[in-house]
């Protein structure tokens, strides 16, 4: 193994030489090892404070949750006999408002109802910091400020919740349980149960749920936990109660954390990929320039493999050391954005070192490293001892051995492999991977395509007769040059920036444009069956109202269908409570695909109507039976017919519609949506508000503008992955400028020799940068458009339309970009005298 | 007279501070003369060629080509004045390399604003013998076809001045004749003023004159080649001249 040692000696030797020609390497492989670290540890940072603070999250170790109805006195006792503390609280959406009249200002609220025992875990901070209970006494409520701000409100002001008036006790700073938060279209109110009494809320077929607190003594062991599941759960079975502790307290906030963290280290994959265009670019270029050291060394004796070896360890111990730049950065960086990171979230992070993501960045950084610098790597072996007299400065330009293509391949696929296995999910990543495959190699063919159009653009007529242009487009399309690095890395960064541009401008386009025109104002829930013929009058003389849909509704679970039960299922259609629908008549608009709607006044078995697409999605067929729990009892219903259901369009829409006997007898409410010019819904609010104030409207504006906003959150997360890919696109771009203004001091010197005016040359300079970078960007917007449309198609089920706009930034900014890392490289070219340059290469 | 240059000198930064390199160099080429420089490696013939041709700016003295003070000229004024006056040949060529022969040869013309250059390029390479390989770039072709690109480039503007810096000094012998026999060839073709830098006494004594440089000065015990002592210039370079 002589061999061995030789190759570390020279690698040694080499190594002494310093790092000047490597600051783009380093610097390509460190963002890229940096990125995704700084993801890792703060998404596994979240992590672990939801683990934490489980039990402050949750309110209590464990907690049984009903939909639509209170535990019975038995399940109450049995809960009470296992735990130390049970608390019950009601959770639902109603609106709270100023006065009773057609003045009277009113908002969407969440309502949080608790016990005296409330809360069992952590404390709830109030303004003015008084104890909860005081705050709660008599017929008090205490507010989220922001429900406050929007009504004008201050405490000890008066505020109507049903048809009750109460009185604000305090505003709400800090709420301990933030996992009880549901879906968060309104502020928080918090209320005594024993207090709705008389607010004309909750009545029968009202949608709330009822959760249990369960706490046993503080220092509990999980295995004890584990033991009360053990005896709770059998009493609750068959029932729709769903179980939930400590260790998943918030499974929401967790899974969402989740996709954003793995979303991100996917695009800071992408980050490194372009990484590696520049970290490759950097190593063939040494090698080029070691060939003569190369060629000696093989005169005296050296094999290849030693020489391989030789060369392979240099670049270990500089990928080494950029991967561990990367990972110090990767650290660093979380702590400088921890207050940004800390505002978004609704649990205490503490961030710290974790050392999984940590490798995982690393172990990224160092197959990247390897997999971009193994081909030039392997073709070292290939130089000849006889190159050194014959043409020392020309690159190598062989094929490496067959094996080290096969061990490109094996990296290629490991990398993929961990990425997809790493990130948890699957389809997106390997999806992922194959969009930067796929773009690497457009991106390689386009940058062929491009210096072959240049070369040809060079030599016809029109170029004739415009030397700054002729020799712009030569230094592209000709021999040599940096044309593809430039291409590849800007073009990557910025494929991925398109995309992100694509995507987000398309899923704004769908919700800002397509739906406010066809969607409602408002939708209206818990109308009482006996309200429902008033409100339909009501609503329908305001002369701005151009439409009214109603629907009764109830809550409903599924247990089983088509003979599987629902937990076998991984669909949201099975998933927690399902509001279906009833009725006899086929409701006018409906569209059948497939069977028949029942007859009216049909009095038979159990019928239902399902969602076509749906069904499809669960593999359902005509004849299927559904069976579904509603408050407590179960309902089973054969499926006749299938229908067309158009979720998107903001109508209403039910999965599930049942023949209006099965369900008629169910304590049910009504659900309304109500079409209305904008100038009319505060209006309509108010009328309807003083017939029936238990009735809660949601306006649909609200709801869209939530939506946005969680798509802008993950826009913004996503942009700034972009950014940073781009960022190292920029990086590779700097690396090239640089590596080409040898070649470009030449030229310079060269044209002015022949009489070029420095204007000249800087114009030939700036055409050259401006085309390579327009290319780079017109390339990436095809890959944008591309991803931008599978997303759309696949994943969002919307149509695309391309986005002029963000395509057009792009590729100035593309153009920009390069123009600016040329003319940064242009100053020593067009200083340098001749004379000083030609001579130099005599 | 073509060029007049009086008390030049040229000093550069060195890595270890200034170094002179010209000092008091007072010469004038009459027109049409073929003007020989001869001298040891590193006696300063190379920095004295670039200085005529306005590719190095003179520390001291002047300059004149054609009535022209090159050293009141700025670099743009320097590079139009190249354009239309002075073609140089480099050693080691110094082709564009993205760019074909006949671009190579087409560009000062181009520059120069000429509408025909590329017709006048075609018939520039095929006056060299290389018309049937314009397309080629630098790249595919051997050092002397370079040479021979070079010299096409250089003359294609038909410059009063010819410039020439050892064209033979990386080719072969045969070769470099040949490369000698276009250069003389064109310099009779176009009347142009030849200055050429060359360790060939055989060469040498094709110039109309010789001057010899040693150490950055004129050598004054030097006169014309064709009457001194020769053996000066051979010992100074005994395997250049054995080769030849
Ligand atoms: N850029 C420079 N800086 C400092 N000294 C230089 C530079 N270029 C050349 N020289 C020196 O100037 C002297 C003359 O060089 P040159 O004109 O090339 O000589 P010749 O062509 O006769 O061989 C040499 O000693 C050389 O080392
Ligand atoms: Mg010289």
């Amino acid at each position: 193994m002589t061999w061995v040692r030789d190759a570390a000696r020279i690698a040694k030797r080499e190594l002494r030489g310093g790092l000047a020609g490597f600051r783009i390497f380093l610097a390509c492989l460190a963002l890229g090892v940096a990125a995704i670290a700084a993801v890792g540890s703060v998404r596994v940072s979240i992590t672990e404070g939801l683990q934490r603070e489980g039990r402050t999250i949750l309110g209590g170790d464990a907690e049984v949750q009903f939909e639509y109805r209170f535990a019975d006195a038995e399940e109450r006792a049995i809960l009470a006999s296992v735990f130390t503390g049970v608390s019950e609280i009601v959770d639902f959406r109603s609106m709270v408002a100023t006065g009773d009249g057609l003045e009277a200002e009113r908002a969407l609220t969440q309502v949080k109802a608790v016990d005296q025992t409330y809360p069992l875990v952590g404390q709830v901070e109030l303004d003015p910091p008084i104890p909860l209970s005081e705050a709660l006494a008599g017929d008090r409520l205490v507010i989220h400020p922001i429900l406050a701000d929007r009504l004008g409100l201050s405490v000890g002001d008066p505020l109507w919740l049903g048809a009750k008036r109460f009185e604000i006790g305090a505003l709400i700073l800090r709420e301990p349980d933030v996992s009880a938060q549901g879906f968060g279209l309104g502020p928080r109110t918090m209320v005594r149960t024993a207090a709705l009494d008389g607010t004309g809320l909750l009545a029968p077929g009202s949608l709330f749920d009822t959760e249990y607190r369960l706490t046993l003594p503080e220092g509990t062991t999980d295995e004890t936990l584990d033991a009360a599941r053990a005896v709770i759960e059998p009493e609750l079975e068959g029932t729709t109660a769903r179980w939930r502790d400590r260790r998943n307290a918030s499974p929401q906030i967790e899974r969402f954390v989740d996709r954003i963290g793995s979303f991100l280290v996917l695009v800071g994959l992408a980050g490194l990929a372009v990484g590696g265009v520049g970290v490759s670019a950097a190593v063939r270029a040494y090698l080029d320039r070691k060939i003569p050291v190369i060629a000696t060394l093989k005169t005296l004796g050296a094999e290849g493999r030693t020489i391989f070896a030789a060369y392979l360890i240099q670049i270990a111990v500089l990928a080494a050391l950029g991967i561990v730049i990367g990972v110090v950065l990767g650290t660093l960086i979380p702590l400088a954005a921890y207050p940004f990171i800390q505002a978004q979230l609704p649990v205490p992070v503490e961030l710290g070192l974790h050392a999984a993501p940590l490798a995982e960045a690393a172990l990224y950084g160092a197959l990247t490293a390897l997999l971009f610098t193994l081909w030039p790597l392997a073709r070292t072996e290939r130089v000849r001892a006889a190159s050194l007299f014959r043409d020392a400065s020309g690159p190598i330009r062989v094929l490496p051995r067959i094996r080290y293509i096969v061990a490109l391949a094996v990296l290629a696929a490991l990398l993929v492999g961990l990425s997809a296995w790493l990130s948890g999910i699957p389809t997106l990543a390997l999806a992922s991977a194959g969009g930067i495959a796929v773009a690497l190699a457009i991106l390689i063919a386009a940058a062929w395509g491009v210096r072959r159009l240049c070369r040809r653009l060079a030599t016809t007529r029109w170029a004739r007769g415009k030397p700054a242009l002729r020799t712009a487009l030569g230094s592209i399309g000709g021999p040599g040059g940096e044309a593809t690095a430039v291409v590849l890395s800007l073009g990557l960064g910025l494929t991925v920036l398109a995309s992100v541009g694509q995507i987000d401008a398309n899923m704004r386009a769908a919700i800002d444009r397509d739906l406010p025109q066809i969607a409602p104002s408002y939708f209206f829930i818990d109308i009482q069956p006996d309200q429902i013929d008033r409100f339909r009058e009501t609503v329908i003389s305001d002369p701005e109202v151009t439409r009214v849909d109603t629907a009764p509704m109830l809550g409903g679970v599924v247990r089983s269908l088509a003979d599987r039960s629902a937990e076998t299922y991984d669909h949201w259609v099975t998933r927690g409570d399902r509001r279906v629908s009833y009725a006899d008549a086929m409701p006018a608009g409906t569209r059948l695909t497939a069977g028949e709607w029942w007859p009216s006044d049909y009095d038979g078995p159990p019928q239902v109507s399902f969602a076509q697409e749906e069904a499809d999605e669960l593999g359902l067929a005509l004849g299927d039976e559904v069976t579904l729990s509603i408050l407590g009892r179960d309902l089973t219903a054969t499926i006749t017919s299938f229908r067309e259901v158009d979720f998107a369009s903001g109508g209403i829409g039910f999965v599930m519609v049942f023949d209006a006997n099965a369900l008629r007898g169910a304590p049910h409410t009504w659900l309304a949506t109500v079409y209305a010019s904008p100038e009319a819904e505060g209006r309509i609010l108010r009328q309807v508000a003083v017939d029936a104030p238990n009735v809660t409207a949601i306006r649909v504006r609200d709801a869209i503008a939530l939506v946005t906003e969680a798509l802008g959150a993950l826009a913004a997360a996503t942009s700034w992955g972009a950014g940073a890919t781009l960022l190292t696109g920029f990086v590779v771009l700097i690396g090239a400028a640089a590596a080409g203004e040898r070649a470009r001091v030449f030229e310079a010197a060269v044209l002015k020799t022949v009489g070029a005016t420095r204007s000249t040359i800087l114009s030939s300079f700036a055409l050259r940068s401006a085309l390579l970078g327009a290319a780079a960007g017109v390339v990436a917007i095809a890959g944008g458009a591309i991803a931008g449309w599978a997303v759309m198609t696949f994943v969002m089920e919307a149509p695309f339309t391309f986005e002029p706009l963000s395509a057009i930034v792009i590729v100035l900014g593309g153009a920009s970009a390069t123009l600016l890392a040329g003319l940064a490289f242009a100053w020593r070219p067009l200083a340098a005298r001749p004379a000083q340059v030609l001579r130099g290469r005599d | 007279m073509v060029l007049t240059l009086r008390d030049v000198s040229l000093s550069l930064m060195g890595n270890a501070g200034p170094v002179d390199i010209l000092h008091d160099i007072t010469l004038d080429v009459a027109v049409k003369e073929t003007l020989g420089l001869v001298g040891p490696s590193g006696s300063g013939k190379s920095s004295l060629l670039m200085l005529m041709g306005g590719l190095e700016r003179a520390t001291g003295g002047s300059v004149d080509a054609l009535g022209h003070d090159l050293t009141a000229m700025d670099e743009d004024a320097l590079a139009r004045f190249r354009r239309e006056h002075m073609g140089v040949v480099f050693q080691s060529f110094h082709l564009i390399p993205t760019m074909t022969a006949l671009e190579n040869v087409a560009t000062p013309l181009e520059l120069a604003g000429a509408r025909d250059a590329f017709d006048r390029a075609a018939a520039e390479l095929d006056a060299v013998g290389l018309g049937h390989r314009t397309d080629h770039y630098p790249s595919q072709m051997s050092g002397g076809e370079q040479q021979r690109v070079a010299l096409a480039r250089a003359a294609a503007p038909r410059p009063d001045i010819l410039l020439a810096d050892e064209p033979t000094g990386n080719l072969d012998a045969a070769t470099g004749g040949q490369i000698m026999d276009l250069l003389f060839g064109l310099r009779d073709r176009h009347g142009a003023t030849l200055i050429l830098v060359t360790h060939s006494r055989e060469l040498a004594e094709r110039c109309d004159r010789t001057i010899r440089l040693v150490d950055g000065r004129l050598d004054a015990g030097h006169g014309d080649l064709r009457v001194t002592d020769a053996a000066a210039t051979g010992q100074a370079h005994p395997a250049v001249d054995a080769a030849e």
